[in-house]
């Protein structure tokens, strides 16, 4: 087991590595950095001058390791557009987006665990297709048209909470949660949907166990059995796929910042993009990258660590 | 055990794929396929129809009827803040939405399939880097990947739906090998091989035969992504331009007068949406038609 | 001395101008920033930094270099919020060009020697008084005593002296070349500085009371990029990079002192979020409406008021006068005849705004009507095509990513179709744009632009194909150039007939003049109502 951890480490240290490489290569190689951060002062000095002070005249192995180095040590460079450093920035934002999404996540699994477990036991009934028909629905709807219509609707409309903004919660909680609800529930509504999909048919394979059967043949019901054995016994493949889907969720949350102005890593990232500012997206998108794998890393280790058939393997 | 790094899979691959059990129960009327595949058909036609009549046509600016409701001037669904027919824009539109999704189904399919039956057909060594190499592959999703292409090359319908096609192709890859390592199992590919068939042979004569479902399925699935995926860029200004039509256009257009004009935004809206649930259900009702087996892989 | 002698250096801006109104995203709010490109602009000058308020406005706004603000309340503890569109990437305007960090500091922070008043003189600024030599080469300026920085350091001549000095040496941006003709600044006590000009040069002066012209502290100039440090009324008090900027008023503040506590610009990427911010209370001020047809939920009720005022921006579409079918004058006419604008106005901008037929806006003092030169007639466009044997055209229209673009580019299409036009368009990045159409090879027929700069048919229009627009006349250089050099009556009197032989010759074809269109809880008063300067001068800001 201790040489599996560290093997999957060693992945998860190479996919990084390998993923930083090509994201630089890409932002890099292609185009012409230096001309789109002169914009309208791109005369040929400038140029040559500035793609020298970006170390473009330099080999790509060494601009590379220049550049990885420093954000090992926390050094994301200094923008050539804001002139600020990126590493803080990313920092700050982040930590905004982490409260998205943590919110995110648990309106998402508050709405995936009963809705997709109603909706495997009582799959042969109306309740269950009613319910089923609804996910669908749900994962149908992009999360950003859902934000749109809940702030005209609740914020512009009735006027019960406010359109978008951030605060710090240890500033002003109350202020906080309420600008943060209809964030959390458009992005953890379409979540939501997803995730119950998939309770529900881990639950259903559950249900086809023996054990369950067992467990019902010695008279608990159907629900007592479900939630004694087969809950448990489901939230391994679905704790699998949240880690999937916190990656999604980081993703989405870019469209969701935007509809609610929230300023975090998605819109820093939105911004960036839109101001052509490479050395910037190249932070925040390696951020975002190593993220996603260093989920994936946990999940699996955890996933191994929690089953016990993994574990013999 | 590398059937079981499941964290990296995408949805429709995971261990527990969602198999609706309105399908196990009725294996024969499969409403899911018959509803999904009707608003499939209903979206192609609609794209086909529209190349040879709207009801307006699409460059039309009707600037005498400015934003107006349902019938007035002959606008069934009335027009947008130019003056545009919407019944004619969101028929148009769907016409994007086929090219956007068949330029990125396309690019992932014809890309992540052979590498997927090569990584399922290869020795494990070698399958296990190719695997290695979708999981950093699939740390760039679609919208990730297409503002990368969007800082790179610019913003455009274009790089917009490569970006995606590019960004779907490790779900293919993990799903045709998948299909392809039981496939690879069967007898009669065994005794193909002892009859000494060689890899490309028994990749083409037997493996595409008994995964082509799985991958119509797939097709079908990313679909869907790539049409949320592109209305999600169209959203942030980065999708196509003011004279494409595009429901995604036409939301982003509309969501600054949704307290004023919320049609505006209802109907590509809503279009999005079915188009997108549309593509769900024939996934999941063809994931079940055509192997069952493989079905919840 | 009046604007009119200042033409002389007006040509070469332009440039710069375009490139603005493109990277503000169609903000159109302010003057815009000249780039590297454009060697000295008179444009932006007469906006005024001091807006005083002109006739007619909604708001009280004060003009503070008079002091005379009866009208206006005493100061308060409140705060207000401004939304804006384009955020400043950093503090430091000397070497980081574009309208973003003077709209929020010029004025409000950063101060001027000389400022310029709405009629277009100049007005004291930390200045009290000065005088020109009688060769118009030397500057003796007074300077007003009890003026202190922010930090509490006093404001004297030597400082206004290292200010033209840093500008010469170490500002990177365009704009700085206007500076170039200084020869020497002189702090000739803490009172009085002497500025020495290498030769005569009337717009000097105004190009004081821009961005060049701001006084800075030798202290602080290190951190320019992070630290505002200014005898303005306000102080810098926070900065979240991308979304605010926290103006203070500055207690210290030698003239009469801010009504607002703290001012908040805030920064949307999204109108809709903006708007909608508007409507819950988060913000006071939508200082840049970027879609006019969402005015209408404004409107209802008296809770809030519209502001409709002018900007110096022409929205157009330029044609390539010199290249393919666009450089006969008859398709071009054809195209003129073939748009409806005043339909165009109403679709793509709400019907804010004037419909123009040449390049002018309105307040140009030589402003001749020429909107109905060409009255939209489908079968007018159709005989001229047919004259010009282009009965079946196809052109290509290049959209950079502006609001005013996106939604005027359909209806173009739509009626340049009706003629037999048929119209491609493209999306392109303001990189391409300016790599490829406002520079390269011109590779362009059509393209959508509004041009912020103010009196930059000069540049625009010189009569030589030096500029993007290709427009080649010898005639009208001929009047420019004479008009520059004239008297005030003979300068009016040529640029009228340049406008007009614009208009006849169909060198573009005009949309409408920008309006400045602002959207205000209604019992907020003191904004500015014309957006012509750099600044956003919000000092005057109250509520009631």
């Amino acid at each position: 087991m201790w040489w599996g951890l560290v093997r999957r480490l060693l992945i998860f240290l190479i996919s990084a590595a390998v993923a930083s490489v090509v994201v630089f290569a890409l932002l890099t190689l292609v185009g012409d950095p230096a001309r789109t951060a002169l914009g309208t002062n791109a005369t040929p000095q400038a140029l040559i001058e500035t793609r020298h002070q970006m170390g473009l005249d330099r080999p790509f192995a060494t601009q590379y390791a220049t550049w990885i180095g420093g954000m090992l040590h926390g050094d994301f460079g200094t923008s050539y557009v804001t002139h600020l450093a990126i590493g803080p920035q990313i920092g700050q934002r982040l930590m905004v987006t982490m409260w998205l999404i943590a919110g995110g996540m648990i309106v998402a699994l508050l709405v995936a665990i009963p809705v997709g477990t109603i909706a495997a036991v009582k799959h042969r009934t109306a309740t269950g297709w009613i319910l089923s028909s609804l996910s669908q629905v749900g994962i149908a709807i992009p999360s950003f048209l859902a934000g749109i219509l809940m702030v005209a609707l609740i914020s512009v409309k009735l006027g019960w909470l406010p359109a978008g903004g951030f605060v710090v919660p240890a500033q002003d909680p109350g202020g906080f949660v309420a600008r943060m609800i209809l964030p959390w529930l458009s992005l953890g509504l379409v979540q939501g949907a997803v995730l119950a999909r998939y309770v529900r048919s881990a639950v259903l394979d559950e249900m086809g166990q023996d054990y369950l059967r067992t467990a019902r043949a010695k008279g608990l019901t159907q629900w007592r059995a479900v939630v004694r054995h087969g809950l448990r016994n489901a939230s391994i493949p679905v704790l699998t796929v949240l880690g999937v889907q916190l990656i999604t969720i980081l993703i989405g949350a870019v469209v969701v910042e935007r509809v609610f102005v929230i300023p975090g890593i998605g819109s820093y990232l939105v911004d960036s993009v839109a101001r052509q500012d490479r050395l910037a997206v190249q932070g925040i998108v390696v951020t975002i990258v190593a993220i996603s794998l260093a989920v994936s890393f946990v999940v699996d280790v955890a996933y191994t660590v929690i089953d016990p058939r993994l574990r013999r393997r | 055990m590398t059937e079981h790094t499941p964290q990296t899979q995408s949805p429709s691959t995971d261990p527990v794929t969602p198999v609706d059990s309105v399908i196990t129960d009725h294996r024969r009327w499969n409403p899911l396929l018959i509803v999904g595949g009707v608003i499939v058909l209903l979206v192609t036609v609609t794209a086909l129809v529209s190349f040879v009549w709207t009801p307006f046509s699409t460059l039309f600016t009707d600037t005498d009827n400015l934003a107006v409701g349902p019938g007035v001037g002959g606008h069934l669904l009335g027009t947008d803040l130019l003056g545009r027919d919407i019944l004619s824009w969101l028929m148009a539109g769907s016409r994007t939405t086929l090219y956007v999704g068949i330029v990125a189904v396309g690019i992932a399919a014809i890309v992540g399939t052979p590498l997927g039956m090569l990584a399922g057909m290869v020795r494990p060594a070698a399958s296990e880097f190719v695997m290695r190499i979708t999981d950093i592959w699939l740390a760039f999703p679609a919208l990730l990947m297409a503002l990368i292409f969007a800082t790179v090359f610019g913003a455009s319908i274009t790089s917009a739906m490569v970006a995606i096609g590019i960004a779907s192709v490790p779900a293919f890859v993990r799903i045709v090998r998948a299909a392809t390592i039981v496939v690879m199992k069967t007898d009669y590919v065994q005794s193909a091989r002892v009859a000494g068939r060689r890899g490309p042979g028994i990749a083409i004569k037997h493996v595409l035969p008994n995964i082509a479902g799985l991958v119509i399925v797939q097709c079908s699935v990313s679909y869907a992504i790539a049409i949320l995926a592109e209305a999600a860029l169209s959203y942030l200004g980065l999708g196509a331009g003011p004279t494409t039509p595009s429901w995604g256009r036409m939301l982003f257009d509309g969501q600054s007068v949704i307290s004023i004009h919320p049609f505006l935004v209802v109907w590509p809206g809503l279009a999005i949406g079915l188009a997108v649930l549309g593509f769900n259900l024939l996934g999941d009702g063809l994931r079940d038609r055509f192997d069952p087996r493989l079905a919840g892989r | 001395m009046t604007w009119s002698g200042t033409r002389s250096l007006v040509a070469v801006v332009a440039a710069a101008a375009l490139v603005l109104a493109g990277c503000s995203a169609g903000s159109g709010l302010t003057g815009s920033s000249e780039s590297g490109a454009s060697a000295s602009s008179t444009s932006e000058v007469t906006a005024s930094s001091n807006a005083g308020v002109p006739e007619g406005s909604t708001t009280a706004g004060a003009d503070q270099s008079s002091s005379g603000s009866a009208a206006t309340p005493a100061p308060s503890d409140g705060t207000l919020s401004l939304g804006l569109v384009l955020a400043p990437a950093n503090m430091d305007f000397t070497t980081t060009d574009g309208a973003a960090i003077p709209q929020v500091l010029l004025s409000n922070v950063y101060e001027t020697l000389v400022t310029q008043a709405q009629d277009g003189s100049i007005q004291p600024g930390l200045a009290k008084s000065w005088t020109v030599s009688a060769d118009a080469k030397t500057y003796d300026f007074t300077i007003r005593s009890g003026v202190t920085f922010s930090d509490g350091t006093p404001f004297t001549a030597a400082d206004a002296a290292f200010s033209i000095d840093y500008v010469k040496t170490k500002w990177t941006v365009g704009v700085a070349k206007a500076m170039e003709v200084v020869t020497s600044a002189t702090a000739v006590s803490p009172t009085e500085l002497k500025v020495v000009l290498a030769e005569p040069n009337a717009l000097w002066l105004f190009k004081m009371t821009t961005r060049i012209g701001a006084m800075m502290s030798p202290k602080h100039v290190d951190k320019l990029a992070t630290e505002a440090i200014g005898t303005g009324p306000f102080v810098v008090s926070g900065w979240q990079p991308n979304q605010s900027v926290t103006l203070t008023r500055n207690d210290k503040y030698w003239g009469s002192p801010a009504h607002e506590k703290n001012v908040v610009f805030t920064y949307f990427s999204d109108s809709t979020a903006m708007n909608n911010a508007l409507l819950t209370g988060a913000i006071q001020v939508i200082t840049t409406v970027q879609t006019p047809q969402a005015l209408a939920q404004f409107k209802s009720g008296n809770k809030y008021t519209i502001i409709n005022g002018t900007t110096n921006g022409k929205v157009m579409m330029t044609m390539n006068d010199g290249h393919g079918p666009l450089s006969d004058i008859r398709v071009r006419q054809a195209i003129n005849y073939a748009l409806d604008k005043p339909a165009i106005l109403k679709g793509a901008w709400a019907g804010y705004g004037t419909v123009i037929g040449s390049h002018e806006v309105p307040t140009d003092p030589w402003y001749v009507d020429l909107a109905n030169q060409y009255p939209h007639n489908i079968a007018k466009a159709k005989q001229l095509l047919a004259e010009a044997g282009k009965s079946s055209l196809t052109l290509r229209l290049a959209l950079p990513p502006v609001p005013y673009a996106a939604a005027a580019a359909p209806i173009i299409v739509s009626q340049l179709a009706q003629v037999g036009i048929t119209v491609k368009t493209s999306d392109v990045t303001f990189d391409n744009w300016l790599a490829k159409i406002f520079g390269g090879d011109h590779d362009y027929d059509l393209t959508i632009i509004n041009h912020v700069e103010q009196y930059d048919v000069t540049t625009v229009f010189s009569g030589k194909p030096d500029y993007y627009t290709q427009y080649t006349n010898p005639e009208v250089t001929k009047l420019e150039t004479a008009g520059l050099a004239g008297d005030h009556d003979t300068f009016i009197a040529d640029f009228k007939k340049v406008v007009t032989i614009l208009a006849d010759d169909a060198a573009a074809a005009w949309l409408w003049a920008f309006p400045n269109l602002m959207v205000t809880d209604s019992n907020v008063h003191g904004l500015p109502e014309n957006a012509i300067g750099e600044s956003l001068d919000v000092s005057g800001l109250y509520t009631d």
